[in-house]
């Protein structure tokens, strides 16, 4: 059972994530994935990497996969600024809420996604309602893009400790992401 | 039929009618009187209809019996039959009787120490202005209590609740997650009868300010301690020693010549005794304060303390003396010494003690601190030695990754040994005081001594704990918050472990430059005067202490957190003409549906806070929660506009679709304070807004949204406009665009909103009107 980066989010159970480094792997996973999402949260306004907010990444990916977005915490501000609109806001508590129902229609009423992927979120807040859908949510999967593992998803980053090793992540799943089948 | 008058004739019903004085007519007893577990279920149920349980399991095992461990993820159920569920709920009323037995606890032992002092026919006397002494007394047991002794009986039925519902966490009980929380509902309110009982037995016997708002500033932070003299640390929550320092001191002629300080609540306690205390600042910084060692002598009593206490004072060389039969530490009790020999072992041979004599603990930690005061050095760390002590970091990143607030703490030490302290002010603010990270460091990198680099030293000051709401205070504001032309009253109580220590001071600025009425408690209550703006003024520099439109007032301590919910209970009562007694349905029907309160537990960290606010959600107020409180494991969330929002038309006696989520969730975590300032804004909605006051709070709605989430309307405006009239003026042509764009259409407006009967209640409809 690989350790998550904090110990807060130790997981005490069996059921743990499937950590992969590789950025073709999650490009795959995305690709497959009929209905995905990705939930944004207000640490993108971080600037890690010294060249652009973490929030230009994510709507890349956004964008190369045409994922559709939900804003939660305050990030929807930065997001207008640089000229995204959500496609969707809640926070993200509620929107867990929201996709533990198999029913509920998505974010595009097209139906409840399938793979929802979360980005920017306080990694204690993010591994607790990653808790809830991996216990309540069995018709979805869920897949982590921070640069730490948090046990509770389906799908984690491993613990990068260099930043720029995340960057290159990152950016070989955008190129993955807009590859063609 | 009353459930009361269903068990006439037996000996439950004669001793309910002893206990509460049934023959008393200043109100007719109403049908839930002393209610057992059982007997507002329905209540329950029907909240949690809307507001069903969300649960975020912390642990996805289940450790309480030899069955196990048992692994319950998903669909797996225990080997007693256990699903994941019905376990959260399970944890959660478990707490919640922590919460509610410390605060039950804290009032059963101060009742007996005060009645041993003054007897049990000592009068309860909140002054002229307080004529509802104990809304929450009143309303839940429908007992009208006079003195101490009748208190006493108070605890005595909480105390009877609580074994109850332990016993029915026992393996094999209950086997329903619904059940688990009406059990956990039914706890959390009796946990702010408890918190009243210990409050109105400590004001009326202590002399705490009461009957007056404009009660006195007390200086708080680690610079209102004067370090040249013998300074005294009360930690904790419970008075009873720490006044009796204060007794001590008065008597002595002392008071000027020896500091007071508190930590966490006693702190709040303490200076309602004596405004010459301190308040140092919250539990977050008790770690720091104790390991600085300015506290000649540490004075513990209840709830909250650093369990490592005695090794902590040991390293400080800090005198320690334990006072609680709750936390004694492994120490020797030494009551029974004479007070010179207790201080000789303390001061020659270093030696920790446990008094549980008050009146002598208080005599003891005067005169040993005056004692050890001039043997000992309270220096702090200078930059140059700061700087030499962070250059051992090598930011491997291990205090990191076991910090609970997730702070990169090696930048900031790497900051502090170029000389720059400025990225560790901030971090001390967001710091939870825990210590762990010093723990794990290889380096053995002495982090919380560096750490005092970037402690804010200044003085700073809180209003005194004002105890209760005035009843007149109640009457002005009465109509205009149930009419909605207040926008509502906002209590941002309890613990420290916020996301950043500066966020209460901005959430209670925001709301009260819009006139909402701030009330604030426990730690919240001192982290909101730790602040001061570019003119040098705190908030409560800035704000009346008023229980009135743009007020910021502190009631107190913990305990304290009852009058928050007696004043909710007062409105229904005094303004709304409802009767109290016994009569919880009505009055909590009441208080969700047309009372705009809303609470913040920003740092919530313990036990009792999950039970204040399990307790303020059965009587229908929403709590908004911090980050960290996601680990608490349960909220009570609607479906937002997807839920059926039908209630009852009381003066038409039909039922209405309204198609309004309001109040939109019961309890509620958000990530950052700008959401959370979003979502209290629109936990003020109340379906009985009059179209002035719906005009109102949506104005500040949509401000408060355009402020912190940009441009644009609220996604969800639609379903808070009933029709054009509750548009605001400045807003009106944005949002109407928008409303046509989304197919809007008019909701109903009443006048009336009530669940009762719209579930199965032996509480009649009529009961609702007045």
């Amino acid at each position: 059972m690989v350790m998550p980066y904090h110990q807060v989010n130790v997981l005490t159970g069996v059921k743990g994530c499937t950590v992969i480094e590789d950025a073709a792997k999650y490009a795959e996973i995305i690709k497959k994935a009929k209905r995905p999402l990705l939930v944004l949260g207000p640490l993108l306004t971080g600037n890690p990497f010294g060249d652009k907010i973490l929030l230009e990444y994510a709507l890349a990916i956004a964008a190369a996969g045409n994922i559709p977005t939900v804003a939660t915490a305050n990030i929807r501000g930065k997001m207008l600024e640089m000229g995204a609109t959500p496609d969707s806001e809640y926070d993200v508590i509620e929107i867990i809420n929201s996709l533990k129902k198999p029913d509920w229609p998505g974010v595009r009423n097209e139906g409840n996604h399938d793979l929802v992927m979360f980005f920017g979120i306080r990694s204690d807040l993010g591994n607790q309602g990653l808790s809830t859908l991996k216990h309540f949510a069995p018709h979805l999967k869920t897949m982590t893009m921070c640069k730490y593992v948090f046990p509770h998803a389906n799908y984690s980053l491993p613990n990068i400790r260099k930043d720029e090793k995340w960057k290159s992540f990152l950016e070989e799943l955008i190129t993955k992401l807009k590859e063609e089948e | 039929m009353t459930q009361l008058e269903e068990k006439k004739n037996s000996f439950h019903h004669d001793h309910i009618w002893e206990v509460i004085r049934g023959d008393d007519q200043w109100e007719p007893v109403g049908p839930t009187p002393m209610p057992s577990p059982t007997d507002l279920r329905n209540w329950d149920m029907r909240l949690m209809k809307t507001y069903k349980p969300f649960y975020a399991p912390f642990c996805d095992l289940c450790c309480l019996c030899t069955y196990g461990k048992c692994d319950l993820t998903g669909s797996r159920r225990g080997a007693c039959g256990i699903d994941i569920s019905t376990q959260q709920a399970r944890i959660i009323l478990l707490a919640c009787l922590i919460g509610c037995s410390a605060h039950a606890a804290h009032g059963f032992h101060i009742l007996h120490y005060l009645i041993d002092k003054y007897g049990p026919d000592t009068k309860i006397n909140l002054g002229d202005n307080v004529a509802i002494e104990a809304p929450n007394i009143r309303l839940v047991l429908g007992m009208k209590p006079e003195t101490l002794g009748d208190l006493l009986k108070v605890t005595e039925y909480i105390g009877q609740q609580v074994v109850h519902m332990l016993d029915a966490a026992h393996t094999g009980q209950e086997g329903s997650y619904l059940d688990y929380e009406s059990k956990a509902l039914h706890i959390g309110m009796l946990d702010h009868v408890g918190m009243e009982v210990a409050d109105l037995a400590q004001i009326s016997a202590f002399g705490y300010p009461t009957s007056e708002a404009n009660v006195a500033l007390v200086e708080c932070g680690w610079g209102s301690i004067d370090t040249s003299k013998p300074t005294i640390a009360v930690v904790g929550h419970n008075p009873a020693s720490s006044t009796n320092v204060i007794d001590y001191l008065t008597a002595s002629s002392l008071m000027d010549k020896v500091e007071v300080g508190g930590i966490c609540c006693t702190a709040l306690e303490t200076t309602r005794y004596s405004d010459k205390a301190k308040v140092i600042g919250p539990l977050s910084h008790q770690l720091y304060f104790i390991r600085a060692g300015i506290a000649d002598v540490i004075l513990t009593d209840e709830q909250c303390i650093r369990t490592d206490m005695p090794e902590e004072a040991r390293k400080a060389g800090s005198a320690l003396i334990a006072s609680s039969d709750k936390a004694c530490h492994g120490l020797d009790e030494v009551s029974d010494w004479e007070v010179d020999d207790i201080v000789k072992a303390i001061v020659e041979d270093g030696k920790q003690v446990l008094i549980l004599d008050h009146v002598k603990a208080g005599e003891v930690a005067v005169k040993t601190a005056m004692a050890l005061a001039p043997k000992r050095r309270k220096d702090l760390i200078t930059l140059e030695e700061g700087m030499e002590l962070a250059k051992e970091c090598k930011t491997c990143g291990i205090c990191e990754r076991v910090c609970p607030n997730l702070l990169q703490i090696g930048e900031g030490l790497a900051a502090v040994a170029k000389g720059d302290v400025t990225p560790l002010e901030k971090l001390f603010n967001q710091c939870l005081g825990c210590g762990k990270c010093e723990e794990e460091c290889p380096r053995n990198v002495p982090i919380f001594k560096i750490m005092q680099l970037g402690a804010r030293k200044g003085t700073y000051n809180v209003r005194q704990g004002r105890g209760p709401i005035m009843d007149r205070e109640i009457r002005n504001v009465g109509a205009p918050l149930v009419m909605g032309t207040i926008p509502g009253a906002i209590a941002l109580v309890g613990c420290s472990n916020f996301p950043d220590i500066d966020d209460i001071v901005d959430i209670v600025e925001e709301f009260a430059k819009r006139k909402y009425i701030i009330i604030l408690s426990g730690c919240s209550a001192m982290v909101a005067g730790m602040k001061r703006d570019e003119n040098g003024q705190t908030i409560y520099d800035k704000y009346p202490p008023d229980f009135d439109q743009g007020g910021v007032l502190n009631v107190g301590s913990c305990v304290a957190n009852s009058h928050i919910t007696g004043a909710v209970i007062k409105i229904a009562n005094i303004f709304a003409g409802l009767p109290l007694r016994a009569n919880y349905e009505v009055i909590a029907d009441y208080c969700l549906n047309r009372v705009p309160a809303v609470g913040v537990a920003w740092g919530a960290y313990s036990q009792k806070a999950a039970s204040i606010a399990t307790g303020c959600n059965r009587l229908g107020i929403p709590v908004v929660l911090g980050p960290h409180s996601s680990k608490y494991r349960r909220l009570f969330l609607s479906d937002k506009a997807d839920d059926d929002w039908t209630v009852m038309d009381g003066r038409k006696k039909e039922l209405v679709q309204t198609y309004e989520p309001s109040p939109e969730h019961l309890l509620y975590v958000t990530e950052t304070k700008e959401k959370a300032m979003v979502a209290i804004a629109r936990l003020c909605l109340r379906k009985n807004d009059t179209p002035a006051g719906r005009q109102l709070k949506l104005n500040h709605y949509i401000s408060i949204y355009k402020k912190y989430m940009g441009p644009g309307l609220p996604d969800d405006l639609q379903h808070f406009v009933r029709n054009d009239k509750d548009l605001p003026i400045v807003y009106k042509r944005e949002a109407m665009t928008y409303l046509k764009e989304v197919g809007w259409k008019p909701k109903p407006v009443l006048t009336l909103p009530t669940l009762i009967g719209t579930y199965p209640s032996k509480v009649s409809l009529d009961a609702v009107v007045r």
